[in-house]
C-alpha cells in the first residue's frame, strides 16, 4: 500500500462549481412507482433531498473551467506561472483528446505546461492531489492546476431508482504549489480491481463500443431500465465496500501519521450519500459535528467533485476563521479505488461555491 | 447469536415492520417492505450488531430468517 509524506507543498485556494438546475427527490413519485411510502423511507434513510444537475449542453469541462478561471482571478497565481494541469473526470467532452489538454487551450496556459487526464471518480480528487504533491516534491514543477469534475447525471438512466435521484454534477479547481513554510500532508491510496463490475459504465470503451443494442434499456428484476451506457451500481456491494474499507484506511492513515482522530478538525468524506456517510463515522466512533453531509443533500453525488464542494459548501467559514485548518480528506467509489489524504489547510487565498453560468 | 435478539433487530432495520409480527419461518423476501433499500439496512444491521459481511447475493438466496441466522452463525464461526 502506497503511504507517503510530503513537506513544502500546500494547497492555496479551491474553487468548486455547481449548475443551477435544482431537481426534488419530492418531484419524482413516478419514478417510484406512486409509491409515497417508498420515497418517504428513502429520504429519510438515505438522505435524498434534492441535486444540482446540468443541461444537454453543459459538461464538466465547462464546470471545471468556470471554477479555474475564478480561481486563478481571486489568486495571486497568473496562468503562465501553472506549470502542470491535472484534470481528474471519468466524463470527458472526448474519448480523445484529455480534457486537460482542452482546458489548457480554454484557459490560455503557457506551452510549458504538462496535462494530463486521470480516470477515477469519487477517490479521484484525493488522487489528483496526491499526484500533484508528488510532482511538485520531485522538483517537477512549481504550481499544479488541479481540475476535478463530472457529470454522473448525464450517464444515469432517469428510470433507474438505484442510481437517478444520486447523483449531481460539478466541476473543482484546486491550486497546489511549493510553500517552505507548510505542514507535512499525508497520504495512502488503495485499489481493488477484482471489484470492478459493481459500479460500471459498460459499453462505450473499446471492450463494447456503442452499437444500437448497447442503447436499448433493458427492465431488471428490481424493476429498473438501463442499458449498458448507462451508470450501473449494485447498491449494497458498494455500500459494503465503503463501510469496511473506508474506517479502516482512516484508522491506517492516522497511525502513519501519529495523530490522533481528536486532532482531526474536519473528515472530509466522499458525498455518497448521508446513510453511508453516517455508518463510516458510526465505525469510527466520530463526533459527528466533524463530519460534513450536507453537501449531498443539496448537490447530489458529484463523484470526483463531491469533496471540494463539501470544503467549499461547508467549511470555508471555519478555513477562514482558522477554528479548522487539519482535515483528512477521503475518497472511495469507482474502480473499486479509495484514497484518503491528512491535509493542512492554512492559508487559501480563495475557498469558494459558485454557481455556473452559460 | 439469539434467534429471538436477531430477529427484533431484523424488525427494527426494515422500516414500517411492525416488532413481534416476524418468526424464524418468516419468507422475508416475500414481505411488503421488502425492497433494494431494505438489502441496505440489513446489511448495515448485520455489519453494526454483529460486526459481520452479509452479501446483496446471500440474501437473494436464503428464504426464512432461521436461515439467515444460521448463515450468520456459520460466518461468526469461521
Amino acid at each position: 500500500m502506497p503511504k507517503c509524506r510530503f513537506s513544502d507543498v500546500k494547497i492555496s485556494g479551491i474553487v468548486t462549481c455547481v449548475p443551477t438546475l435544482e431537481k426534488w427527490i419530492d418531484d419524482e413519485l413516478e419514478l417510484f412507482g406512486g409509491k409515497v411510502k417508498q420515497l418517504e423511507r428513502l429520504k429519510k434513510t438515505i438522505g435524498l433531498h434534492r441535486r444540482r444537475v446540468v443541461d444537454e449542453q453543459t459538461t464538466a469541462a465547462d464546470l471545471c473551467e468556470q471554477a479555474a478561471r475564478y480561481l486563478i482571478e481571486q489568486s495571486a497565481v497568473e496562468p503562465s506561472q501553472i506549470d502542470t494541469v491535472i484534470c481528474v473526470t471519468q466524463t470527458p467532452d472526448y474519448s480523445q483528446p484529455c480534457n486537460a489538454a482542452v482546458l489548457h487551450g480554454r484557459l490560455g496556459l503557457s506551452k510549458y505546461c504538462a496535462a494530463l487526464d486521470v480516470n477515477l471518480g469519487c477517490s479521484g480528487y484525493v488522487y489528483g492531489l496526491w499526484m500533484a504533491h508528488t510532482m511538485i516534491a520531485s522538483g517537477g514543477c512549481e504550481r499544479v492546476l488541479l481540475l476535478a469534475g463530472d457529470t454522473i447525471s448525464r450517464l444515469v438512466n432517469a428510470r433507474d431508482r438505484a442510481v437517478a435521484p444520486l447523483f449531481g454534477d460539478g466541476g473543482s479547481a484546486t491550486l497546489v504549489e511549493r510553500s517552505q513554510s507548510s505542514a507535512a500532508t499525508f497520504f495512502s491510496l488503495h485499489t481493488d480491481g477484482k471489484g470492478y463490475e459493481n459500479l460500471i459504465v459498460p459499453a462505450g470503451g473499446a471492450r463494447q463500443p456503442c452499437t444500437q443494442v448497447t442503447a436499448v434499456a433493458v427492465e431488471d428484476e428490481a424493476g429498473n431500465f438501463r442499458s449498458p451506457e448507462n451508470l450501473f451500481m449494485d447498491g449494497a456491494e458498494i455500500f459494503n465496500f465503503s463501510i469496511t474499507e473506508e474506517p479502516k484506511s482512516v484508522i491506517e492513515l492516522l497511525k502513519y501519521a501519529e495523530i490522533d482522530a481528536d486532532a482531526v478538525d474536519h473528515f472530509v468524506f466522499h458525498q455518497a450519500n448521508r446513510y453511508i456517510l453516517s455508518n463510516i463515522a458510526k465505525r469510527l466512533k466520530l463526533d459527528i459535528a466533524k463530519v460534513p453531509m450536507q453537501t449531498v443533500e443539496r448537490y447530489g453525488n458529484q463523484s470526483s467533485a463531491s469533496i471540494p464542494t463539501a470544503i467549499c459548501g461547508e467549511l470555508a467559514t471555519a478555513l477562514a476563521d482558522r477554528s479548522s485548518t487539519r482535515l483528512l480528506l477521503s475518497g472511495f467509489g469507482v474502480g473499486l479505488s479509495w484514497a484518503s489524504a491528512l491535509v493542512e489547510v492554512g492559508d487559501l487565498a480563495v475557498c469558494e461555491l459558485i454557481d455556473y453560468t452559460a | 447469536m439469539e434467534l429471538d435478539t436477531f430477529i427484533k433487530n431484523f424488525e427494527e432495520a426494515v422500516e414500517d415492520v411492525e416488532v413481534g409480527s416476524l418468526s424464524g419461518n418468516t419468507v422475508y423476501r416475500s414481505l411488503e417492505h421488502w425492497d433494494s433499500l431494505a438489502v441496505l439496512t440489513v446489511i448495515a444491521m448485520v455489519d453494526a450488531e454483529y460486526d459481520l459481511r452479509l452479501k446483496a447475493k446471500e440474501l437473494k438466496q436464503i428464504e426464512t430468517l432461521s436461515e439467515l441466522h444460521a448463515l450468520l452463525e456459520s460466518k461468526q464461526s469461521t
